[in-house]
């Protein structure tokens, strides 16, 4: 009787030490576990007021097995580079041409004369036929060509690396180099953080360059004077976010910009002078992703085509108003 | 009456196995030691800061009271912490004031080194390991600021029990002469390689 008072105390011991282990498993398993009282807690910057956001993504098509690294939009197509190709789609998304490029393109331009290619340390232009003209590299250790501008015989080329823009003629001839300094308080220079250093030429021939540490676009005159500028920092929507932004940016026929922001992702439009007019594209329709900005092209419609990099897909945001 | 072949009986075939399975682990110990011995590989636990999820356990499954991980900053790789607010509380201003900071221990101290760049640098004393920091460096910045397991802190357990709970499998173990995985160092070693 004694022995068997015995073997069920031992057993309701193991039964309890079963349990507690049980317990414990099944509460410790990663997707079981409480709130992490160190959370970072940024989704409230995530909400973007609906009546601020005025368009809508309408369609979206992809580029096959193309890793594409720049786009650009000239004479209502758009040009992909990426792997070792530019191709040519129309604004509905039908592939329409392709070209062979050299391989490791970072960025691409297009105009009436030439396709300009920009790789990490060199540059290359083609004809519209895809025949290879020049080809030159862009002198310096850490150089990191990220985008381009086009204006007449000049080739603004973006140089993350050494925090500079520099000035080809077609010929792949520097013309001409600057870095954003001057005497001025507002001329500290370029500071470039991370691949991430954008430049556009508007309608009116001005030549923006994104100065991304300071989460400003300034105004260079073509020998790399300041002009003007403007800036805004601050997660609230009004402001750029984080480090390098915006990371990309595109100008509409009226001046105002186009602007795509990296960390958290998102897509807005302001005027000419620094004013938000809308959100194009809120930072929940890039959940998941890796939290690089798209690449953005505006047509004169006021369609917003965006790089999706993530997706590797073309995404097309139109105005609700149309 | 058939007489049983005494010979060889299943009893000796038993016997036979058992010395012959522990013949063969001690073989295979042996063998396991002196290989190890040989190379001279020793292995520790490290995280793998591009899996690194910042989800806080490291700062609560650690077994020891402090926990082992730290936070490290990539120097070469970042300091404009300044522009970024990446280890600034989200919605603070811009300045390096103790009530903006992310950090819930104040363990980030800074060293200037030209106007807007910084080093980092981390008070191990006072840093708990929880990666808030890290989490806003690299979800708005260049994920400079990363967890490392301190070798001098860690009892390398045999089962590291912030890696039993790791959501995204970010620890593992790594030679033990090449017991960090700092960011700016090993991602220019794959560059290379």
């Amino acid at each position: 009787m004694k022995k068997r008072g015995l073997v069920i105390v031992v057993l309701v011991i193991l039964g309890v030490i079963l349990g507690v282990i049980v317990v414990d498993f099944l509460n410790n398993r990663p997707d079981r576990r409480g709130r992490n009282p160190y959370a970072l807690e940024v989704d409230q910057y995530r909400k973007v007021d609906p009546s601020l956001v005025r368009y809508r993504e309408t369609r979206n098509f992809d580029l096959g097995l193309l890793i594409a690294a720049d786009m650009t939009l000239y004479n209502n197509h758009l040009y992909v580079a990426g792997n070792s190709l530019l191709v040519k789609i129309s604004l509905d998304g039908t592939p329409m041409d392709m070209i062979e490029i050299l391989p490791g393109a970072t960025s691409v331009e297009v105009d009436d004369q030439q396709v300009i290619i920009g790789f990490r340390n060199r540059m290359a232009s083609y004809d519209h036929r895809g025949t290879l003209l020049h080809q030159w590299a862009v002198p310096g250790d850490s150089t990191w060509i990220t985008n381009l501008a086009l204006k007449a015989d000049k080739i603004f080329v973006a140089d993350a690396g050494n925090r500079r823009i520099i000035i080809y003629n077609r010929d792949g001839e520097q013309t001409g180099e600057f870095e954003g300094k001057s005497e001025s308080e507002s001329g500290h220079g370029f500071i470039v953080p991370s691949p991430n250093f954008d430049l556009a030429v508007n309608s009116f021939g001005e030549l923006w360059v994104v100065n991304p540490g300071k989460h400003a676009l300034e105004n260079y005159t073509e020998d790399g004077r300041l002009r003007g500028f403007w800036d805004k920092a601050g997660f609230d929507i009004e402001g750029f976010l984080g480090c390098c932004n915006p990371a990309r940016i595109a100008v509409m026929k009226d001046g105002s910009f186009i602007t795509s922001e990296k960390g958290m992702v998102r897509i807005k439009i302001y005027d000419p002078s620094g004013k938000l007019i809308s959100v194009v594209a809120p930072p929940e329709l890039f959940e998941g992703g890796s939290g690089k900005a798209p690449e953005v092209c505006v047509d004169d419609q006021g369609v917003v085509y965006a790089l999706d990099f993530d997706r590797d897909r073309v995404r097309v945001f139109e105005p609700i108003d149309n | 009456m058939e007489k049983k072949d005494k010979g060889y009986n299943r009893r000796d075939f038993i016997n036979n196995g058992i010395r012959l399975a522990l013949g063969a682990t001690v073989a295979g110990t042996a063998a396991f030691t002196l290989s190890r011995s040989a190379t001279g590989k020793d292995y520790v636990w490290q995280i793998d800061p591009f899996k690194c999820t910042q989800c806080g356990r490291c700062a609560t499954e650690c077994v020891r009271s402090e926990s082992a991980v730290k936070c490290v900053h990539a120097f070469d790789l970042c300091g404009y912490c300044d522009v970024c607010s990446g280890y600034l509380k989200p919605g603070a201003k811009l300045e390096t004031g103790a009530e903006n900071q992310l950090c819930p221990t104040a363990a980030i101290q800074r060293k200037y080194i030209e106007e807007p760049y910084f080093e980092y640098i981390i008070d191990e004393e006072l840093c708990i390991g929880c990666g808030k920091c890290v989490k806003g460096c690299s979800a708005f910045g260049n994920g400079s600021l990363h967890l490392q397991i301190r070798h001098d802190l860690c009892l390398n357990c045999n089962q590291c029990s912030i890696a039993a709970s790791c959501p995204s499998d970010a620890i593992s173990r790594v030679p033990a002469d090449e017991p960090y995985l700092i960011k700016g160092d090993f991602t220019k070693g794959e560059e290379k390689g």
